[in-house]
């Protein structure tokens, strides 16, 4: 028989209280995960896992701890919690110490795709769809990943808590190899929907041949277009720096800034999305059980949220925004407001300048002054007088954040669901056009 | 060692795929227990404890890999896991043009620890969470005109414990303590700006090893020189010069740049959705790719290393490899699937992160191979120069080519001495460019350790990268 993870939770959270304890909450997370990885049109490896973690928070006297067991044996989490009570008075007050909340309603978010569950047992013929959309478009070889996700977590807190919520997803991205070109794309949903699944191997195939013979470029300054998955990477960075805890720990470029500061043009607007239901992160309930709800971090260009637990809400003189992380709050799902234009009119508003696909290896110099680099790869392409004039190489961007949100000066009408290894928040993001952005070195 | 695992589940395991019909089987008990302190300026934020426990489970089956796993230990569900591995690989045999074969080897059957000679847990929380409170102490009380306006500061006890089985004799156990500690230093002027670094520490082995370290004195020293880089640093000399590469900068560069397009896996597009591909290809073995002086190693034995091994994750001994050598690439880094489809023995480099992880191709302990140059030998020719010591941002292409590291501690070198400070020089350099003008390497061989991430889901793993300080022909630098 499954185990009743919401029961556990519960049982938990009293074995803390009933142990002297003076706060406690338990979550526990049933994950049921397959997955397919592809290359050279191949098989690597099937995986399948099924796994409980229990993630524990207790506080004593304004001492915290914080624990995670991925282990079945109930016994030994409450020897642990035992252990742990032992040694609380040795243990220094946390500097971030505020009690636990006490929600009056909590309001799970169910979206559970039968059909994707089902599917779990039937990977193998997706792969195929994979490997066959790929091949129809007469690529060379394919490679990628198939990840398809049951979720299950059940919180429980001392405040009285406890709730339950299960959701669904897919993950899916693909690189296509032509010759000496390549094109990726990538595609989530909390629903499975073959169709999109197909166009994500499309656009892959398509940029894959587009990208084959290459003209050499200059470093120097260019207007670029970015497609959706090099925005969304570069927003990841710009979006975790707006916890409070980055602000805390030294490594956000808002440290200095103020709410209701110009930070990006007025054209950008950036969204953290727990209630947008396509997208995998989407929660009703932070790990406090605060109520969840989607919020604009940065509104017309305006610094207009930094996302807080109650820890961090409570030092920084503000409110929660239901984005806990019991220690560092975290954006959930990110959505990028859309333009009102298309990728074709984007490159006809550009004289000379550059659109990249795809990038990897974003690292910052300095999180306070946001200067970073990052790689291309994949499909890139040279544009003049609003045509695109060929494809390029690799190419290195080295500048600041605040410079590329700055100089947005259109966004793309069509939103994309970005999830994959470069963009490990689940991001609804348009193509966009920067002025005068450098780049270093091809 | 510690006896916490049911190793019979893990040979049920084995014996019950056999019995389904895999062609080879392997489970491995896995178990990572953690202990944390985090803290901000001296002040405790929070103290963790965090178990991973269970059974990662591998099988061949109609020349596909399957990989199962589970924390939940009842033979039913292990039982259950066996038949997923199983059936996953079985339903996806008929997209396999070439089936997967693993190359024999000569597998294990040991136990072996690392000795703590202070065990960690033996130690009051009191005395761990005080090197926070003295370390904050002695930072924030330095003179400067600028100011440290944080310490963040993460520390952290590993212990691993495996006991890994497989169908072709393999049974190896092993316990591996290991200590980590991260700082990230925000250092604050108002007028010049701010320098704000990630420094790590680690390696395995018990709490002996934070007196080893010497934490303190390296972060005092590290502050008052971000002061003193923010108020008098100078620009980089813009024509080529010769140029030292710290020791830091060195064991970055041969991890991303030999170690990582030496992964088999890699060379054979295993991981070309993911990490990438390589600029190395199947028949470059004895390509020059550096000139006679540079020998890279991958060595899993090098005691109390953060990358330490004896034995990987496919029960196959440990051993050093020779990746580059004197000049020339010489071996790639293998698992016993690679071995096979390049017709060698697997050289021992599977490792899994955890109980959730297949075992890949991973380094271990990556370093360039030292010579006998003094620091004052290798700077005393250079007329004008630069030495670069430490660096904070790089990146390098997913074919491993084009790379680019930030110096952060850097000085101008004139007339055969170090004079003055300068600020963010860039170094843009393919990777036989770097390996062809390396003119004289240096005699101390140091070690930073490292979490090296790669493979679908990402696998974290310790690693360690080294080498001695080296110097470069003329090149150009650039400027942030």
């Amino acid at each position: 028989m499954e185990l009743d993870i919401q029961e556990l939770s519960m049982r938990i959270v009293n074995n803390a209280i009933r142990e002297g304890f003076d706060e406690a909450i338990a979550l526990v997370d049933r994950k049921n995960i397959a997955m397919t990885k592809i290359f050279n049109s191949e098989i690597s490896v099937v995986q399948k896992w099924h796994t409980i973690s229990v993630y524990l928070y207790l506080a004593k006297n304004r001492r915290i701890f914080i624990t995670v067991f991925e282990l079945q044996n109930l016994d030994e989490i409450n020897r642990s919690i035992k252990e742990i009570l032992s040694s609380v008075e040795k243990i220094y007050e946390s500097t971030v110490y505020a009690p636990i909340p006490s929600p009056k309603h909590v309001e799970p978010l169910n979206i559970v795709d039968k059909s994707l569950i089902e599917f779990m047992d039937n990977i193998n013929t997706l792969a195929e769809l994979v490997i066959e959309t790929g091949h129809r478009e007469n690529i060379n070889n394919i490679a990628g990943t198939i990840e398809i996700v049951y979720r299950e977590k059940a919180l429980s807190t001392s405040t009285l808590v406890s709730t339950y919520e299960a959701k669904t997803w897919i993950t899916t991205y693909a690189r296509a190899f032509m010759d000496n070109g390549s094109g990726q794309w990538s595609y989530t949903s909390t629903k499975l929907n073959t169709r999109e699944l197909e166009e994500t191997i499309l656009i892959a195939s398509r940029y894959a041949h587009e990208n084959r013979n290459k003209i050499g470029i200059e470093p120097g300054i260019y207007d670029m277009i970015l497609s959706p998955i090099v925005f969304a990477n570069l927003i990841n960075c710009v979006a975790e720096m707006t916890s409070a805890f980055s602000l805390l720990t030294g490594t956000s470029m808002f440290m200095n800034k103020s709410m209701g500061s110009d930070v990006a043009s007025s054209k950008l607007s950036i969204y953290d999305a727990p209630r947008d239901e396509d997208l995998p992160n989407s929660t009703g309930f932070d790990d406090e059980a605060i109520k969840t709800f989607n919020k604009p971090i940065i509104d017309n260009g305006v610094l207009t949220t930094i996302l807080h637990n109650t820890k961090t809400a409570h030092i920084m003189n503000a409110d929660s925004t239901g984005n806990a992380g019991w220690i560092t709050p975290r954006p959930w799902n990110i959505m990028i407001r859309g333009g009102d234009i298309s990728l074709d009119e984007m490159i006809s508003e550009v004289r000379r300048g550059l659109f990249v696909t795809n990038n990897w290896y974003t690292r910052l110099h300095n999180y306070i002054e946001g200067e970073f680099s990052t790689i291309t790869r994949d499909a890139a392409f040279l544009i003049e007088n609003g045509k695109i004039l060929g494809s390029i190489g690799r190419i290195r961007i080295v500048d600041k954040f605040t410079n590329i949100l700055n100089n947005i000066d259109m966004i793309g009408k069509e939103l994309y669901k970005i999830y994959w290894w470069e963009v490990e928040i689940p991001t609804k993001s348009p193509y966009i056009l920067a002025r005068d952005i450098r780049i270093s070195s091809t | 060692m510690g006896c916490i695992m049911d190793e019979d589940i893990a040979v049920y395991a084995v014996d019950y795929a056999l019995k389904l019909g895999a062609q080879y089987a392997e489970a491995r008990l896995h178990r990572i227990e953690q202990f944390k302190i985090v803290s901000k300026n001296g002040l405790v934020i929070s103290l963790g404890r965090d178990i991973y426990s269970g059974i990662g489970i591998r099988v061949l089956a109609n020349g596909v890999l399957g990989f199962s796993a589970t924390n939940i230990l009842s033979r039913d569900h292990v039982k259950k896991s066996v038949e997923n591995a199983y059936s996953m690989a079985k339903t996806h045999s008929a997209i396999m043009k070439k089936p997967i074969v693993f190359a024999p080897a000569k597998v294990g059957r040991a136990s072996y620890s690392v000795i703590e000679k202070r065990k960690s847990s033996n130690i009051s929380i009191d005395e761990k969470i005080k090197i926070h409170l003295d370390l904050w102490g002695r930072i924030s009380r330095v003179a400067l005109d600028t100011k440290v306006e944080i310490l963040f500061l993460e520390y952290n006890e590993i212990i691993e414990e495996k006991v890994i089985v497989n169908s072709d004799g393999a049974y190896i156990k092993s316990y591996i303590p290991r200590l980590h500690m991260l700082s990230n230093i925000v250092v604050l002027h108002p007028q010049k700006g701010v320098i704000q670094r990630f420094e790590e520490f680690g390696g395995s082995g018990g709490f002996e090893l934070i007196d080893e370290w010497h934490i303190d004195e390296i972060l005092l020293g590290e502050v008052k020189k971000y002061g003193e880089i923010l108020t008098n640093a100078v620009e980089p000399p813009r024509e080529d010069v010769p140029v030292v590469i710290g020791s830091e900068i060195v064991g970055i560069i041969v991890h991303e740049s030999c170690g990582h397009p030496s992964e088999a896996d890699r060379i054979i597009g295993r991981e070309a959705a993911q990490a990438g591909k390589s600029f190395i290809k199947p028949d470059m073995i004895g390509y020059r790719i550096g000139n006679e002086h540079v020998t890279v190693v991958d060595d899993p034995m090098i005691p109390n290393s953060f990358g330490f091994y004896l034995y990987d994750d496919e029960g196959v001994p440990a051993r050093p490899k020779y990746l580059y050598r004197d000049g020339l690439i010489n071996e790639f880094l293998h698992n016993r699937w690679t071995a096979h489809i390049f017709g060698v023995e697997s050289n021992g480099s599977a490792r899994a992160m955890n109980y959730t992880s297949e075992p890949i191709i991973r380094m271990s302990n990556t370093y360039l191979k030292p010579s006998d140059y003094r620091f004052e030998e290798l700077i005393e020719d250079i007329g004008l120069g630069v030495y670069i010591k430490s660096y904070n941002e790089w990146n390098i292409d997913d074919e491993r080519w084009s790379q680019r590291y930030v110096g952060l501690e850097s000085y101008l070198i004139e007339k055969g001495e170090i004079t003055k400070y300068i600020r963010n020089p860039v170094l843009e350099i393919t990777t036989k460019t770097f390996y062809s003008s390396i003119e004289a390497i240096g005699r101390d061989l140091r070690f930073k350790p490292g979490i090296c991430g790669k493979g679908e889901p990402m696998q974290a793993i310790p690693v360690s990268f080294g080498g001695p300080d080296v110097r470069l022909s003329k090149i150009k630098l650039g400027i942030i």
